[in-house]
């Protein structure tokens, strides 16, 4: 008897809007999108509407493609090959405000609609079902993203090199030579566990006022960090700004809400991020990325996070009045 | 230890307010217990106790697991029905079967759907989609098809009408109920359970105020019409109820013997209803 798939599957089945849905919609969008202004070049560019290095003279698609340079070609598939993800990224931004509303929700909708007294009614402890709760927020949600992501990512980069290759420019074997190509895969699949312990304390946080708050947990979540700080900022101004209360807004608001979005680590890491190019690209991210794991800002917000997911198992113990 | 249920000073405050005031209370197994008093009397209370969904102080066991602490192996063995309407509106038919397969060991699948069959209920419906009977019909055929020990029923059938009320009691009492279960129901609808219960117990201001066996309430209480010429002996005797009908005294009697009573008048058991009407008199006063 395997408790936990179960609790798993019935978050799904309950939040499919979110976690299936949402992606599935920004994925087909931002196909159509970028497809579509594909498709829309190579029909306008094969009249010839193309205008290269200052030259006046139309050319079409075709003679544009051949003036490519081989060393210009070689640069190109390199940026092709670490940088075809970044169309998913809005996927990514879907993904934070979904697990954002998710935890906001989902131990507040049991107790409104009054469903927690079925789901006490069978065997299954408070701390597995907070536990599957959170894991569906921090793996399965970034998991189906994730997919979604990379599915998105690749058919837009093979459709980009068919196109391409139709007329006459070909990048197959200089992109998937390219290893590159197969380890930015690896490097966003390897951005889970990290995403997993950053987003805890605001996963932990939202799932608590879930579990508490006897109305609105929108309003308590996030009305009082934010009203706090506002009144804080207001009384600091009045008495001729005593403090500084740029670390309040930086922890409280934006690390302790917006960690849910994937990536906002980054800005945490101190490395230049200047010299990027399609080389260091990959070794860049997964270093700036995986020396978060030496910093006290990322495991206290682990503790953090799991302090406030004990008291969320806590407060569901006892509290079912809705 | 063989009892179901067994408080001793349980006591629940909210406030100032004892919702249940150091309630004593002993529940054998292979009976049907309706537990039976006013709004606000503590029924609830007593119940979710029971099932560990608050806390309380005092002691109570529940199938010898004590609810604050062992919750999780008492719901292996307790299975309830705390309100209508409470399956998650989004969930489909099969959903919740394969759910309740998936992290109950005492269920069994083949007996719900078994049951499910003989309503119009289908695997793809969707909670939201249903009537309140119809929800209620899914909850019972998920909670008939668990091999509990212990099953707790809160207003089971409040807001449906006389056919799904009287079906659902029927079917709890001929396909779930053995020797080896005990079911604890509460209703304000009390005719209707009358027949099904084995015992009956009376809650008032978070106390016990009755606490019998039906084939007791035969023994004990009694119900006569006297006329005039009789009325004087009869409110001698002591009764704890009187009302008139057509002329007549119906008085209600405690305790006193039939042979005494027999030469007033007619006599015969009160109804569950008629008791309860009679001893939780001045409730709301």
């Amino acid at each position: 008897m395997n408790t936990m798939k179960w609790l798993l599957k019935r978050e799904y089945w309950e939040h499919k809007g979110g976690f299936f849905w949402a992606p599935v919609v920004v994925s087909g969008l931002l196909a159509l999108l970028t497809i579509g202004s594909m498709l829309f070049a190579t029909v306008a560019g094969s009249q010839g509407s193309f205008h290269l290095d200052g030259n006046n003279a139309a050319i079409n698609l075709q003679q544009a493609l051949n003036e490519i340079s081989d060393p210009q070609k070689i640069e190109f598939a390199k940026g092709l090959a670490v940088g075809y993800p970044a169309v998913a990224m809005p996927l990514m931004f879907t993904l934070g405000f979904v697990v954002f509303f998710y935890c906001l929700g989902c131990l507040y909708d049991e107790r409104k609609d009054r469903s927690i007294l079925f789901w006490k009614s069978l065997p299954v402890s408070d701390r597995d079902t907070v536990a599957s709760k959170a894991l569906t927020a921090l793996v399965v949600g970034p998991l189906i993203a994730i997919a979604f992501a990379l599915a998105l990512s690749l058919l837009v980069l093979f459709t980009l090199m068919v196109l391409a290759a139709f007329h006459g420019l070909n990048l197959f074997g200089l992109v998937l030579g390219d290893t590159n190509f197969y380890l930015v895969i690896a490097q966003i699949i390897s951005f889970i566990p990290v995403y997993v312990l950053w987003a805890l304390p605001t996963v932990g946080y939202l799932m608590f006022v879930s579990s508490w708050a006897k109305t609105k947990p929108f309003l308590w979540a996030v009305g009082v960090p934010v009203v706090g700080g506002v009144i804080l900022t207001w009384v600091n101004a009045l008495a001729g700004s005593p403090f500084v209360l740029e670390g309040y807004w930086k922890v409280i608001v934006a690390r302790g809400l917006g960690s849910v979005f994937p990536g906002s680590w980054l800005g945490e890491v101190a490395e230049s991020n200047a010299a990027i190019n399609p080389d260091n690209a990959v070794s860049m991210l997964l270093a700036n990325t995986y020396s978060l794991l030496g910093t006290a800002n990322l495991w206290i917000g682990v503790a953090i996070g799991l302090a406030f997911l004990a008291g969320a198992v806590k407060m569901r113990r006892y509290r079912d009045e809705g | 230890m063989s009892s179901v249920l067994h408080a001793t000073a349980l006591s629940k405050h909210y406030g100032k307010q004892a919702a249940v005031d150091r309630l004593n209370l002993e529940i054998q197994p292979g009976r049907i217990v309706g537990l039976i008093g006013p709004n606000g009397s503590g029924k609830t209370t007593t119940l979710k106790a029971a099932l560990g969904l608050i806390p309380f102080e005092g002691e109570l066991k529940v199938l010898g697991f004590d609810p604050r602490t062992q919750r999780d192996d008492l719901m292996k063995e307790v299975c309830f029905i705390a309100d209508v309407a409470v399956l998650p509106r989004w969930m489909r038919v099969r959903d919740a079967l394969d759910f309740v397969a998936g992290t109950h060991p005492k269920f069994d699948r083949s007996k719900a759907d078994a049951y499910l069959a003989k309503t119009k209920l289908k695997p793809t419906m969707k909670v939201k989609e249903m009537s309140k009977g119809m929800i209620v019909q899914l909850h019972l055929a998920i909670v008939m098809s668990i091999d509990a020990k212990l099953l707790v029923l809160d207003e089971p059938t409040l807001g449906l009408d006389i056919l799904y009320r009287k079906q659902f009691y029927q079917n709890l009492l001929e396909e779930y109920f053995d020797e080896g279960k005990t079911i604890i129901v509460t209703t304000h609808q009390v005719e209707e359970i009358e027949h099904i219960l084995s015992d009956l117990i009376f809650i008032r201001e978070g106390r016990i105020t009755l606490n019998t066996s039906m084939d007791e309430i035969a023994e004990r209480f009694t119900e006569i019409m006297v006329s005039s010429e009789h009325y004087a002996t009869a409110k001698a005797l002591g009764p704890i109820d009187e009302r008139s009908v057509f002329g007549k005294t119906v008085f209600l009697f405690d305790g006193i013997s039939r042979s005494t009573l027999a030469p007033l008048g007619d006599m015969k058991t009160p109804g569950i209803a008629d008791l309860f009407v009679a001893t939780m008199k001045g409730t709301y006063a």
